[in-house]
């Protein structure tokens, strides 16, 4: 009894052909004693041949290269989309920063070209011959004095 | 150098091509790996694109001492494997099967032949998981034990026993079914 737990323990091995040449001789002469084994043989032998009749599928060539392509670029554009969200509220916070500055920008563009346009520059005073206190010269440098003070 | 080697380094090399000649190569033989331990066709597709897509992300960094077929097999059977864990997480039934049969034969034949099949899964599904594996591997796919063992990383002593118990849950399974015909 125990050689036929061992015999049968082997006879997968044997019908799938991996079995040693001493085990095959083993086993053969043990199978031409024991119909008990030889019973056991002939089951495993049909469920593997029931196994291997199971129906095979079989997919249209770049059917499956074609999904995994298409998933692996689904993939890569939900990465994207998900770290420019993760970074969303961090760059949300920054989205005003360039805004203000343009608009400061814009405006100081505007407001310095319109006073440069009427100014009546430091430059202007001195060549109009009228005096050109410290207190005048001061004012008309920073801006502060955009026009002629009649000066008697 | 082989084939798969030739696809690989295309791949790596920027052209897409290789990838796709890789998945055309292989894409049934994972399929029916996959349908073969998961049990079912939808299933099935599912896990071999899974597979496929850890093959797209994860060849750079394969080892070209084993070799391509083993690893992508062993991909292929993990995947099944999560894949399995995850569906019964919220499905409990296994029984639900489907049987996608091509055939010249009638439709009464035609009929015959998908309730065989239908029945041979329903038992297929019977066997542990942790068995079946082996048993898919060598009876659907070929492999050697030595190839089997590689793929589920065991010895091949490990590899024999689990076929040999799951031809034998296979077989007690057969019997309920068809009541004496095996």
């Amino acid at each position: 009894m125990k050689e036929c737990a061992k015999i049968k323990r082997m006879l997968s091995r044997y019908i799938d052909k991996e079995a040693s040449n001493s085990d095959i001789k083993r086993i053969e002469a043990h199978l031409g004693l024991c119909a008990s084994c030889k019973n056991e043989l002939s089951s495993l032998a049909r469920v593997k041949g029931l196994i291997a009749g199971v129906e095979r599928k079989v997919l249209p060539q770049n059917y499956l290269a074609a999904r995994v392509r298409e998933k692996a670029l689904d993939m890569r554009y939900t990465q994207r989309k998900l770290s420019l969200a993760g970074m969303g509220s961090f760059a949300r916070r920054l989205i005003p920063v360039p805004i203000a500055v343009i608009v400061a920008s814009i405006a100081f563009i505007i407001v310095v070209s319109a006073q440069t346009a009427n100014k009546y520059s430091f430059e202007d005073h001195v060549f109009s011959g009228n005096p050109a206190t410290a207190e005048t010269a001061l004012k008309l440098i920073l801006g502060t004095q955009n026009y002629i003070e009649e000066v008697d | 150098m082989d084939e798969d080697t030739l696809f690989i380094h295309k791949f790596l090399d920027g052209d897409e091509k290789g990838f796709e000649a890789l998945v055309n190569k292989y894409q049934d033989r994972v399929l029916n790996i996959a349908c073969s331990i998961a049990g079912k066709d939808r299933d099935g597709e599912d896990i071999a694109q899974e597979t496929f897509l850890k093959v797209y992300y994860g060849l750079k960094s394969f080892k070209r001492n084993a070799q391509f077929s083993t690893w992508l097999y062993r991909i292929a059977v993990n995947t099944a494997y999560s894949c399995m864990r995850k569906r019964d997480r919220y499905v409990k039934d296994e029984n639900v099967l489907e049987a996608s049969i091509s055939t010249d034969a009638g439709p009464k034949d035609a009929l015959l032949i998908k309730e065989k099949q239908a029945m041979l899964k329903k038992a297929l599904m019977k066997v542990p998981v942790k068995f079946r594996a082996a048993m898919v591997l060598k009876d659907i796919e070929g492999l050697s034990y030595a190839e089997i063992s590689k793929v589920l990383n065991c010895r091949i002593g490990t590899v024999e026993s689990k076929i040999y118990r799951a031809r034998q849950f296979l077989k007690e399974e057969l019997l309920k079914i068809e009541g004496g015909a095996i």
